[in-house]
């Protein structure tokens, strides 16, 4: 499958205030993309120029060949989005609005209402659907704002901190949803500062910090490009001598090894791959391995390593 | 550009407009405070030979200012939007921006011309049918009126990001059409008491002529020289002028 989203050169200014400086990258037809950084560091603007409701300073993106700039109404046609905020007036209800919403994006009336009410129960906003929005909880709202999107299906789909302020139950009812767009065939960005909800959701995840693309490419590739990011740990009968350190050292291809109390830890890259080499490697040795595991690294220890970024830092 | 599309952007604005019932009634109060309070005092103060009957006379006015105030409130929902980032949902619909723009304009007119039918009524009540001709002209000023208001009210809420600031731009704008027209006060009087420059704005305010052209199918003895085809030309280049500039500068001013 093709591209769906072509960014290129895409830069965004407010004033002196640089958002988006120079970001390419494609999202494939048909895949999860999972936008990742922290706040402020220009997801938000990303998705809404691909959204239309930004221009861009320079570069363009193109949505199924069609490009912002110059065919932003056949973009608005394929695209749809969430809002990190949900979008309503204090004198809105959530069933009016979606109704509303359902028929812009080309229901009639009687079908907007039997769609809005099904995806509000399966939400379980229904009990609110009367409620003025300004009534509702942060959580309520933020339901009524994706329930948007399940409604209108786009081919291109833009959730922005979708599962934000939503409890555990929902998040996961809300991540399924997510993925049965995608086995509909539909592309989805997902921008999230959640490392687990973009390891959980995302097919490929592209990192962005202060505004510029630090690495692109599905978790599992990101985190083999953290040097020795994998770490080995085995338990061992009796004590390890050195010429045994130093023959499974050749053998992982790692001067990364540290032993106490019978336990020796390597930090190695692939550590499935490893893991049997070790195995096989002690054993040849004649070291009985009791136990082993493999800690990988997390999406955290992936955005700090791409992002140079330190603990605090977005205080 | 779809017409479903304008008239989907425009029903929300409707919805929205039946909201504010309480706001909406005490405008309502306000107009008929003006004529049947205000009116009437006054008609037993001013003379006679100035003006027969101050009441008949405010009557084509209080319509006027109706069609204008009602459209004149897109742009506080305008502000609203802007204010709580609901333009950005509005910009990201799978709609065109002229249907977006025309839509919210449409809206105003709806506005207006369902807020100025009561108060037409009465004129027609008070006044009688004044005949097909009469109508179409009375018709076609309205129209016009809530077509240029609304379209102004949109821009002046969008001109600047300070909220504040916009509020006072509308304010300012509103009360500018409001008390420099001829809907209180009669032309002999307004060339006589202010400067011929002010009596040239007050002539040309779109209420002025829309209020003119109430009067001469209404009540012809108040406006008996009034060249309407001029009258009407010079509404349709307020007209022309609001909605094309106001489309571009909504347009424009939305999106970052």
């Amino acid at each position: 499958m093709g591209a769906a989203v072509r960014v290129r050169g895409l830069v965004k200014k407010f004033g002196n205030f640089t958002a988006v400086n120079g970001l390419t990258f494609d999202i494939e037809e048909g895949e999860i993309f999972g936008l990742l950084g922290p706040n402020g560091s220009g997801k938000s603007t990303t998705l809404l120029i691909i959204a239309t409701v930004y221009k861009p300073t320079a570069g363009d993106v193109e949505v199924y060949g069609h490009s912002v700039t110059k065919r932003p109404d056949e973009v608005r046609k394929l695209v749809g989005i969430a809002f990190q905020d949900p979008k309503a007036l204090w004198v809105d209800n959530p069933y009016e609005l979606l109704v509303w919403h359902a028929m812009v994006v080309g229901y009639g009336l009687l079908d907007a209402r039997r769609a809005v009410r099904e995806i509000m129960e399966e939400l379980e906003i229904w009990e609110h659907r009367g409620k003025l929005f300004s009534e509702l909880s942060g959580g309520t709202r933020k339901k009524v704002e994706i329930a948007k999107l399940f409604l209108q299906k786009p081919k291109v789909s833009i959730f922005d901190e979708p599962t934000a302020q939503l409890d555990v139950t929902t998040k996961h009812r809300v991540w399924e949803m997510i993925r049965a767009l995608k086995d509909e065939g539909r592309t989805v960005i997902v921008a999230t500062n959640d490392m687990t909800e973009a390891e959980r959701l995302s097919d490929r995840v592209g990192i962005i910090y202060k505004g510029s693309l630090r690495a692109l490419g599905s978790p599992a590739e990101l985190k083999d490009r953290i040097p020795a990011g994998d770490v080995l740990e085995l338990r061992v009968d009796g004590a390890l001598g050195e010429h045994v350190i130093s023959a499974l050292a050749r053998a992982l291809g790692t001067e990364k090894l540290n032993v106490s109390n019978g336990t020796l830890k390597a930090y190695v890259n692939r550590g499935e791959e490893k893991a049997a080499i070790a195995i096989e490697t002690l054993s040849r040795l004649g070291v009985r391995v009791r136990s082993i595991s493999i800690k990988e690294p997390t999406l955290d220890d992936v955005f700090f390593y791409f992002t140079g970024a330190q603990l605090g830092e977005g205080k | 550009m779809r017409g479903w599309a304008i008239a989907i952007i425009s029903l929300r604005d409707l919805e929205r407009f039946w909201k504010y019932k309480w706001w909406l009634a005490a405008l309502v109060t306000m107009n008929l405070a003006d004529l049947f309070v205000f009116a009437l005092i006054f008609r037993g103060i001013v003379r006679k030979d100035i003006l027969p009957d101050y009441f008949l006379f405010l009557a084509p006015g209080i319509a006027s200012i109706a069609a204008f105030a009602a459209a004149f409130t897109i742009g506080r929902e305008v502000m609203m939007e802007l204010r709580r980032g609901f333009h950005h949902y509005l910009l990201s619909l799978p709609i065109s921006r002229s249907e977006l723009v025309v839509g919210r304009i449409a809206a105003g007119m709806v506005r207006g011309i369902i807020y100025q039918a009561p108060f037409m009524a009465l004129l027609l009540a008070l006044l009688g049918f004044p005949g097909i001709r009469g109508m179409a002209l009375v018709s076609l000023a309205t129209l016009m009126i809530v077509a240029s208001m609304s379209s102004l009210s949109i821009a002046a809420s969008t001109l600047v990001r300070n909220l504040e600031l916009q509020a006072t731009i509308r304010s300012l704008l509103y009360f500018i059409a409001f008390f420099l027209s001829n809907v209180f006060y009669p032309e002999s009087i307004i060339r006589q008491r202010f400067p011929e420059a002010v009596y040239a704005i007050i002539e040309n305010n779109p209420i002025s002529i829309a209020t003119t052209i109430y009067r001469h199918v209404f009540l012809p003895e108040l406006a008996p020289s009034a060249e309407v085809q001029l009258l009407l030309a010079k509404l349709f280049l307020w007209t022309l002028l609001l909605t094309v500039g106001g489309a571009q500068l909504y347009a424009r001013n939305l999106e970052r």
